[in-house]
C-alpha cells in the first residue's frame, strides 16, 4: 500500500465514524483531535477498524502515533507495506 | 461444547449495547437472556391488545445532532446507529410539584429552570448559577470516593427546600441510595435531565429493542432467549480465571471473556460454586429501593378534562420529601406521573396513557405474594391503586371514571421478569465503577460487569456502560 493509499484509508475510516465530519480541509500536520470534534472513544474505532481490515495490532502505547494524518501515515507505512 | 470469544449474560440495554460494540469489531459473541424477550428492565408486554411499556417514561440526554460530544451522539456513533433510525421527539415540559410550595417547571431549555428558580427562590439564584458553573467544570466520569450529593448541594445553595426539589426527579430516575446519591452521579444526572432533557423515539420500546437486536445480528452477534445461566465456571488452577458458563439445562459453554449485566449480588450468586461469597454479603448488596407502577389507558377525547399538558410531574405532598424504603407497601406521598404521549410531533392516537410510579416496600409485597391461594396480593394491588388514583387525581384532576384499561406491577413483578433482586431497578447501592469483580484472591481476569451496577443508569447510561466496559477491557484483547 502506498502512503497516499494509507492516507485515504484513514480518511475513509474517519468518514465512516462520523458521516458529518468535514475532511476536505484537514491539515495533515495538525492533530486530528483538534480539527475534528471526536473523542478518545472515536479514536479507538480507528484502531479497531485497522485491526479488523488489515489484522494489524496497534498496542495502546502506540496510540499517540496516530495523532495526525501525517503521523498515522508514517506509523502505518512500514506496517501496511506488505498488504 | 460450543465456545465463544465473549459471552454476555443478560439481554437488556447494557448487554445489547455491549454486544453490538463487540460484534462490530470482533467475532463470536453470544448474549444469554433468561426471559423470553430482550430488554431487561426496559421492555414491554401485551394486555388486552395494548402494548404496554416497562421502564421507559422518557429517554434522558436529549441533544441536537451537532453537539458531537453529547453522550447520546457519542453512544450512537459507537453503535453505528443513525439518529434518523431512532427519531427524536422532545418533551413538552415537566414540573416538580411540592404541595403548598412554589412549583418548578423545566424543559429541554435549561433557561426555563433558571428562570423558575430566580422567580421562586430569588435568594438562591446567584448561588445556583455559580453551583452550575462549578459542576460544569467537573469530569464526573473519573472514579472517586463516594461524596454525598445532598450535602454538596445544600452547602452550595443554602436552601433545604430547593435542594429537595432539585434532587427529587434525579433520585426517582436513578438513585439506588436512600435520600441521596453520589455527587458524581448527581452531576451526570443533572446534565442528562436538566441541562439536556427528555425525548422519546418515533416508535415504542419494542421498536427500539428491535433496532438494537437487528444491529447486533447484522454484525454477526448471536442471542439465545429463555436461556438462564446456572453458574459461572472458573478454572480449578486459577480461581480468578473464568472458563465459561453452565446453563440451567446443564449445557456448558466456554468463553474467553464473560460480561455480566445482571447486577452485582445476582452475579456473585452465579459465582458461588467456585468461591465462598457469604450469603449475608450477597444479601447486604441487594438494592433496597423499588417501585410500583400503574398504567392507565384513557380515550384521547378525555385528555382535556385533566391537567395533561406536560410530560412528567414529579410530586411530593408530605412536609418532608423522602426517598427511601417506605414502612408501608407503597408511599403515595410522592411519585412520578408520566404522560408518554406528551412529546412533540408524535402521531395522534385515539387513546392516551398515564403512568404513575411510587416507591414501594419489597418485603411487604413479597410476603403477600407467597400464598398463591389467597387473594391478598391481588387485593393489595387494588387497594393501593385506589389510594394512588385518589392522590394523583388531586394533582391532575379526576380521571378514574374514564379509564378504559389499567394494569399495575409491583416489586415482585419486577423481580420475576427482570431477575433484579428485590425488584431494585437501580440495583445495588454498591457500584463497581471500574467494571471489575473481586473475590478473595483479587479481581477476576476475564469477567467484567456492565449496566446498572457498574454505575451508569437509565437507558442511555446503561448502554454507555456496556460500550465503555467493552472498549476498556475486552476489545482489542481477544
Amino acid at each position: 500500500m502506498t502512503l497516499e493509499e494509507i492516507k485515504n484509508v484513514i480518511i475513509e475510516i474517519i468518514q465512516d465514524i462520523d458521516e458529518d465530519a468535514d475532511l476536505s480541509s484537514l491539515n495533515p500536520k495538525e492533530a486530528l483531535r483538534d480539527q475534528l470534534d471526536l473523542d478518545s472513544m472515536d479514536f479507538l474505532d480507528i484502531v479497531m477498524e485497522l485491526r479488523k481490515r488489515y489484522k494489524i495490532q496497534i498496542p495502546e502505547a502506540d496510540y499517540p502515533e496516530l495523532a495526525s494524518l501525517d503521523s498515522c501515515v508514517n506509523y502505518l507505512g512500514p506496517r501496511l507495506q506488505s498488504s | 461444547m460450543s465456545s465463544y470469544s465473549l459471552i454476555i449474560i443478560g439481554g437488556g440495554l447494557s448487554g445489547l449495547a455491549a454486544g453490538i460494540r463487540f460484534a462490530r469489531f470482533g467475532e463470536n459473541v453470544l448474549i444469554l437472556e433468561k426471559h423470553s424477550r430482550i430488554g431487561g428492565l426496559n421492555s414491554y408486554y401485551y394486555r388486552k391488545g395494548f402494548l404496554l411499556e416497562t421502564g421507559l417514561h422518557a429517554i434522558t440526554n436529549f441533544a441536537p445532532p451537532d453537539v458531537k460530544s453529547a453522550p447520546i451522539n457519542r453512544l450512537f456513533r459507537q453503535l453505528k446507529i443513525s439518529r434518523q433510525q431512532v427519531g427524536f421527539h422532545e418533551q413538552f415540559s415537566s414540573r416538580i410539584y411540592f404541595q403548598d410550595r412554589p412549583t418548578l417547571h423545566f424543559s429541554n431549555d435549561f433557561n426555563l429552570l433558571k428562570d423558575e428558580i430566580s422567580r421562586h427562590f430569588p435568594e438562591s439564584i446567584d448561588r445556583f448559577i455559580s453551583f452550575v458553573s462549578e459542576i460544569d467544570r467537573i469530569n464526573a466520569f473519573v472514579p472517586g470516593p463516594h461524596v454525598s450529593a445532598r450535602k454538596k448541594i445544600l452547602a452550595a445553595l443554602n436552601n433545604k427546600l430547593l435542594t429537595d426539589m432539585l434532587l427529587c426527579p434525579l433520585l426517582f430516575y436513578g438513585s439506588s441510595e436512600e435520600n441521596d446519591m453520589d455527587f458524581n452521579q448527581f452531576i451526570i444526572m443533572f446534565r442528562s435531565i436538566y441541562q439536556e432533557g427528555f425525548f422519546r423515539p418515533d416508535g415504542t420500546m419494542k421498536d427500539f429493542l428491535q433496532l438494537l437486536k437487528q444491529k447486533y445480528i447484522n454484525f454477526g452477534g448471536k442471542i439465545r432467549l429463555k436461556t438462564g445461566v446456572n453458574n459461572i465456571i472458573s478454572s480449578s488452577e486459577n480461581k480468578s480465571f473464568i472458563q465459561g458458563v453452565r446453563l440451567h439445562s446443564g449445557e456448558e459453554i466456554t468463553a474467553d471473556f464473560v460480561l455480566t449485566t445482571i447486577g452485582y449480588p445476582e452475579t456473585l450468586k452465579l459465582l458461588n460454586n467456585n468461591t465462598s461469597f457469604k450469603k449475608n454479603k450477597i444479601d447486604s448488596l441487594k438494592g433496597k429501593l423499588t417501585f410500583t407502577e400503574s398504567i392507565h389507558i384513557l380515550p384521547a377525547e378525555t385528555k382535556n378534562k385533566i391537567t395533561s399538558d406536560q410530560t412528567i410531574i414529579f410530586y411530593n405532598i408530605s412536609d418532608h420529601f423522602r426517598y427511601e424504603k417506605p414502612a408501608e407497601a407503597v408511599d403515595i406521598n410522592s411519585g412520578v406521573i408520566c404522560f408518554p404521549e406528551n412529546f412533540k410531533d408524535l402521531p395522534e392516537k385515539d387513546i392516551f396513557q398515564l403512568r404513575v410510579t411510587h416507591q414501594a416496600n419489597y418485603d411487604i409485597w413479597k410476603q403477600a405474594s407467597i400464598n398463591r391461594e389467597s387473594d391478598e396480593y391481588v387485593n393489595m394491588k387494588d387497594s393501593w391503586n385506589q389510594k394512588s388514583v385518589k392522590t394523583v387525581s388531586k394533582i391532575i384532576g379526576n380521571y378514574q371514571e374514564n379509564v378504559v384499561y389499567e394494569d399495575s406491577f409491583t416489586p415482585v413483578t419486577i423481580e420475576k421478569y427482570t431477575g433484579r433482586a428485590q425488584g431494585a431497578i437501580y440495583g445495588s447501592a454498591c457500584k463497581l465503577k471500574d467494571g471489575k469483580i473481586r473475590n478473595e484472591y483479587g479481581a477476576y481476569e476475564n469477567l467484567y460487569i456492565a449496566g446498572t451496577d457498574q454505575g451508569y443508569l437509565g437507558i442511555i447510561g446503561s448502554m454507555l456502560s456496556g460500550v465503555s466496559i467493552v472498549n476498556q477491557h475486552i476489545l482489542g484483547k481477544v
